[in-house]
């Protein structure tokens, strides 16, 4: 069985279901009985989500005007 | 993207190749937003990431005889822009910037969790509105990782990337990027952790 060391190092396989048998049957025991594990788990896997919506960016619509206004300019003279 | 707007994206991009200029005008459109955010997170410079966009969708258009259509366009000017972005930061010489003091999880001797997580805060992830002061924790935690392992975070974690992609744009091992990624999501969920204690 892993314990929590190897648990959290092996989360990237295990979330995209890239761990061989064995070590799922491991990783598995180890949360069965260890409840902090299951809520670091819990919340890597949130992470990215969270990080997604903080890092959200639009286009302002100047520089998207711009855009329009450089590309007819560079697309017109070929 | 939906199956649909892929399929109208593939009916603009042939017009686009017979030398319709309004159906470009309307693949940019459709597009210019990720691009730009792609560009803009990468590069964190409103300046760069307004020349990327116009560098992207001016080397597309350059190219599209070349597009066969294998994958969307939207993926295809994706990862010029990745390349586009990538390519300015090593210019700007701040990519190989690799440091081993990353924030992660601690543990005893005997390979247990030093500390347990300030609670299961997970599930927050699925509010709709995110918490003003967490975006900015989660901005800065982003800000302050070391180039090498931001850089591979976004274009997989935000941009979607494949890791083959990454590894070939990056130019480290695929291994490497993995390791990279899982370095820095234990990183941000640290800093996440750490938000959610202090309030």
């Amino acid at each position: 069985m892993f314990n929590c060391k190897e648990s959290i190092d092996s989360l990237l396989p295990f979330l995209e279901g890239e761990m061989s048998p064995e070590d799922e049957e491991h990783l598995r025991q180890h949360l069965n009985g260890c409840p902090p594990c299951v809520e670091f788990v819990n919340t890597y896997r949130a992470t990215s989500g969270l990080c997604r919506k903080a890092l959200v960016k639009s286009m302002p619509p100047e520089v998207a005007g711009r855009l329009r206004a450089y590309l007819r300019s560079k697309l017109e003279t070929k | 993207m939906t199956q649909t707007s892929v399929e109208d994206d593939r009916e603009l991009l042939a017009r686009a190749q017979a030398g319709d200029m309004s159906a470009f005008e309307a693949l940019v459109d459709r597009h210019e937003e990720k691009v730009y955010g792609l560009a803009l997170r990468m590069t964190r410079s409103e300046a760069d990431a307004a020349e990327i966009a116009q560098d992207t969708f001016l080397s597309a258009y350059q190219h599209l005889s070349e597009f066969r259509g294998e994958a969307a366009f939207g993926s295809w000017v994706h990862r010029i822009a990745a390349n586009n972005a990538l390519m300015r930061l090593r210019r700007q010489k701040v990519l190989d910037i690799v440091s081993d003091d990353l924030a992660g999880p601690e543990f005893t001797d005997r390979g247990s969790l030093a500390e347990v997580p300030e609670s299961d805060w997970s599930k927050r992830a699925d509010d709709k509105i995110l918490d003003e002061e967490l975006g900015r924790a989660i901005r800065e935690a982003t800000d302050a990782l070391p180039e090498g392992y931001r850089e591979v975070f976004l274009l997989k974690d935000l941009e979607g990337l494949s890791y083959e992609e990454i590894s070939e744009m990056v130019g480290i091992s695929i291994p490497a990027v993995k390791s990279r990624l899982h370095r820095a999501r234990l990183a941000l969920r640290e800093a996440i952790d750490a938000f959610y204690k202090e309030v």
